[in-house]
């Protein structure tokens, strides 16, 4: 049994690494004080507060637990020890997370001590189904693997643009995959879920957009795998982002879950774009996240079928008319009730309709918002510079894409299921990610996205010359997480269990 | 100083598994072998002062005063605090202002009720954030090992030595508890076994580096000097005691490579005592790991900081049961220590008392040191509540005046 008032106390600190600090003798303290104990009554009121989000600490000591306590039981073997920040200012406890050791290996302290580390949004430990489910950021990586440290550092807008658009946006994917048969997939570590990967996202689009995180006035998170079946994943982001103003433990932003099976983060990019528009909404910025821990029955059960496609990650949108990279020049969404793909509250994993989730489900209603669009703006496929599908499979995209007469280079490179799997409500949102990645200013994209259910949204896009002004922002893109170096490949066996996480 | 409380009677259980015992049964043995020592009857006590680190979530038992008013029959004032050093404290404190002159101070733990989720329960105690972090009571130590090390830049050879002293410790622990009766093990074990624990375990200490759980009881009965003249011949008095606090979490604190709460806590026993650390013969440290024994006698100041585990390396060679430190015999932990004793967390600090009481009253037995040519004259025990969050030190021994 969870104590809720704990856990949100432990979660505000934790999540966040909020710290204060003294302004008239600089000390430092992992928590939210209102004075300094050094300096006593006469800083009452004279702390500022800190916090070590986006910060790199430094990995003083460590240690190797391969007995943990019965909470990180499901976590087995990890790197543990202390990690100091503003050159050691301020210590903190913390676990290197990202890596599975056996707990007969040896590992060399040496190697890691003094090494840098980036503190990571994760699930803190196992508890029961029920219960609440604690997360924290005193979990770290080394700043020289799969995720390095990048610096948060917000721009002043320089230039209002009269169409709404895309001002930056965020990529996170795990560092496990699975390779079966050409095909990756990303795979979560286990203290991952499609949570953690929102917020990581979303800090991601922060850094590179340049955004004050005070000025985003609505976050929308789609997710078909929020490990909650009543609490938004959006609070949580809200909270951790500190996603609008900030008043005491309270954010001035509004928050909300969307579903939609795969475009229920790809369906708020028109409600978003209008919001900042809106004369009368205040809202400058306003982030659309999509994530997924995507779901499937294991091979050999009912519904494994999918076991061979899914993946995990998510991906962040933040849309304003400050220094937009990609205009948002129109779109064209439909709906009809097929029903493809479904899961009933309570079971944990979905269903589908097997031979009709092609046709007539994903290609009837991704061509239809294709083609209207393209007709409502009077385009031919050879005006467009990319074209981005939803990819439940490598095949799918494919075939709409030729279908429709695009020719390989408009579409190849958003094609990004053969990397990271299908990752659901991030899936079509990671393609134009991986597009804006590399387009040049000026360029026109096209992205279909498609939602069993079902429904499908298309978007005309215009990329702008700040497309490539901040690229630089962004050394965690998508090609840097699909190719890097560091990625460990898991067997199946590892891979449903990391996937079932703590 | 006036009115130095004395010890007149310590009485203690074996520290081990008591699966069959309630709590109530285990603190009743230490106290009626208390009593007995020294007859003093239930009736003559004004007050008791009890320890228990966690009962309330060991055996889900609050008001332990509750059931110590049932089994003595007494309705006096009782509190409880969480060590027995605490207690002790507590009972002085009153003696000397002369509110009582004749209580109780007893400990008890039941750590083995609750053994598979007993390193959960330790840790959230111990150090909030260090457990949401991952933290197991063990690693705090191996931590402040690797601190130690880094900070008196301890390599190679002389590294290997350090781990050998460590190894050492236990060794030492372990032979001196085949001669106490009451301990948890009373088996001889090798450097050899220590080393190959931890290899075993992939880490710097392993499994013999580590105190036990236990369950056990400790008692002792306090009074007022001129009512312990009148009850025995040579009572020993507490000379000294102190206690210092720090931060609960680990990481946060200036100086990972030492306890700062014992040093102030010597600091302060030693001058309430009016004693240096040179006449102390007989030390009761607090080794829930080795590296704790270690750390502490730098702590408590019986050897330069960064040196201590030489001494013991040579000390050990000849697999002497005192550590020869600048010219002197230090004897540390006789009774086995809580590596080998047992650490069933209140009840802890009554067997360290338990000990170097019996030293110094020339009843050890088999253990008994020698100094010159007889008992020791004084002693000391360093006990700690958390991971150094609290340090309490008592001085026992003759009275000087």
């Amino acid at each position: 049994m969870s104590s809720e008032p704990i856990e949100r106390r432990v979660s505000y600190l934790g999540d966040r690494l909020r710290a204060s600090r003294c302004q008239s003798c600089g000390k430092e303290y992992f928590e939210v004080r209102d004075y300094c104990s050094n300096c006593g009554r006469k800083s009452f009121g004279k702390m500022d507060d800190i916090d070590l989000f986006y910060d790199k600490g430094k990995l003083e000591l460590c240690t190797f637990i391969n007995e943990p306590t019965n909470k990180f039981m499901k976590l087995s073997s990890f790197v543990y020890g202390i990690i100091s920040f503003h050159d050691g200012k301020i210590r903190v406890p913390g676990r290197l997370t990202d890596q599975l050791i056996n707990d007969s290996d040896d590992v060399d302290f040496s190697g890691l001590e003094g090494r840098e580390v980036v503190p990571r949004f994760r699930r803190r430990y196992s508890v029961g189904k029920s219960d609440l489910i604690p997360t924290i950021s005193l979990a770290f990586t080394l700043a020289d693997e799969y995720y390095p440290h990048q610096e948060y550092s917000v721009l002043t807008p320089n230039k209002e643009y009269d169409i709404p658009g895309v001002v930056g946006y965020g990529v996170y994917t795990s560092r496990f995959r699975i390779k079966e048969s050409g095909l990756e997939r990303a795979v979560p570590f286990i203290d991952e879920d499609s949570a953690t990967a929102a917020v990581e996202a979303g800090k991601l689009a922060l850094i590179h957009s340049g955004v004050d995180s005070r000025l985003v006035g609505k976050v929308y998170v789609g997710s078909e795998s929020n490990p909650y079946a009543v609490k938004p994943i959006a609070s949580k982001v809200a909270q951790v982002l500190k996603l609008g103003e900030e008043d005491g433990d309270i954010q001035g932003v509004d928050a909300v879950d969307t579903e939609f099976a795969c475009k229920a983060a790809s369906s708020m990019f028109k409600d978003a774009s209008s919001l900042v528009s809106y004369p009368r909404s205040g809202i400058k910025y306003a982030m659309v996240i999509g994530a997924d821990n995507a779901q499937a029955a294991p091979k050999g059960c009912l519904g494994g079928e999918l076991d061979t496609f899914v993946g995990y990650g998510g991906a962040a949108f933040i849309f304003g008319k400050h220094d937009v990279i990609a205009e948002v020049e129109g779109w064209y969404s439909c709906t009809s009730d097929t029903p493809d793909f479904w899961r009933r509250d309570g079971e944990p994993f979905p269903m589908h309709g097997g031979r009709f989730t092609g046709d007539p489900a994903y290609f009837k209603h991704v061509r239809k918002a294709t083609c209207k669009l393209m007709e409502r703006f009077n385009l031919k496929a050879s005006d467009l510079n990319y074209f981005v599908a939803h990819q439940p499979n490598p095949q799918f995209p494919v075939r709409i894409a030729k279908e429709l007469g695009f020719r390989d280079e408009q579409y190849l490179s958003s094609l990004q299921i053969k990397k990271f799997g299908n990752t659901y409500s991030g899936c079509s949102p990671v393609g134009l990610a991986a597009v804006l990645d590399i387009a040049e200013p000026e360029e026109r994209i096209l992205v279909a996205s498609y939602g069993s259910g079902a429904g499908s949204d298309a978007y005309l896009l215009r990329t702008t010359s700040q497309l490539v002004d901040k690229r630089k922002r962004q050394k965690v893109n998508v090609k840097f997480q699909a190719e890097n170096p560091f990625i460990e490949y898991v067997d199946y066996t590892t891979y449903r269990r990391l996937k079932l996480g703590l | 100083m006036q009115n130095r409380p004395a010890i007149v009677a310590v009485g203690r259980t074996k520290f081990g598994e008591h699966y069959g015992k309630e709590p109530e049964k285990l603190i009743e043995e230490a106290w009626l072998a208390a009593s007995n020592e020294c007859n003093v009857e239930r009736k003559d006590l004004e007050a008791c002062y009890m320890s228990d680190c966690f009962l309330p979530i060991t055996n889900k038992l609050g008001l332990e005063e509750g059931f110590l008013s049932e089994l003595t029959e007494l309705h006096v004032p009782m509190e409880v605090t969480r060590s027995f050093s605490a207690a002790l404290l507590t009972a002085c404190h009153a003696i000397q202002a002369g509110v009582y002159n004749k209580v109780l101070v007893g400990g008890i733990e039941k750590m083995t009720d609750r053994w598979d989720k007993i390193r959960d329960d330790l840790m959230l105690l111990e150090d909030p954030w260090s457990y949401y972090a991952g933290g197991t009571p063990e690693a705090n130590h191996e931590l402040m090992l690797r601190a130690y090390i880094k900070k008196y830049n301890i390599a190679g050879e002389n590294l290997d030595k350090l781990n050998i002293a460590l190894a050492h410790v236990s060794v030492k622990n372990h032979a001196n508890a085949t001669k106490n009766k009451y301990a948890q093990f009373q088996r001889k074990i090798t450097v050899d076994q220590v080393l190959n624990a931890r290899k075993a375990a992939h880490k710097s200490l392993g499994l013999y580096d580590f105190a036990p759980i236990s369950d056990g009881a400790s008692a002792l009965i306090l009074t007022s000097e001129a009512v312990a003249k009148k009850l025995v011949a040579n009572p020993v008095y507490v000379l000294g005691c102190a206690s210092a606090t720090d931060y609960l979490n680990y990481s946060a604190r200036e100086d990972l490579s030492r306890f700062v709460a014992a040093e102030i806590a010597m600091k302060n026993a030693s001058q309430m005592a009016n004693t240096a650390s040179s006449d102390l013969q007989v030390i009761e440290v607090n080794d829930q790991s080795t590296v704790m024994e270690l750390v502490s006698l730098e702590d408590l100041g019986f050897c330069e900081r960064g040196t201590v585990w030489k001494n013991i390396y040579e000390s050990c060679q000849n697999n002497k049961n005192f550590y020869e430190i600048n010219g002197r015999q230090l004897f540390v932990n006789t009774d086995g220590g809580l590596k080998a004793d047992g650490n069933p967390l209140g009840a802890t600090g009554g067997a360290q008392v338990f000990e170097i009481y019996r030293q110094l009253k020339g009843e050890a037995g088999e253990r008994q040191v020698n100094v010159g040519n007889g008992s020791p004259k004084s002693g000391c025990l360093l006990e700690f509540e958390g991971f150094g969050t609290k340090a309490y030190v008592s001085i026992l021994g003759e009275k000087k005046d």
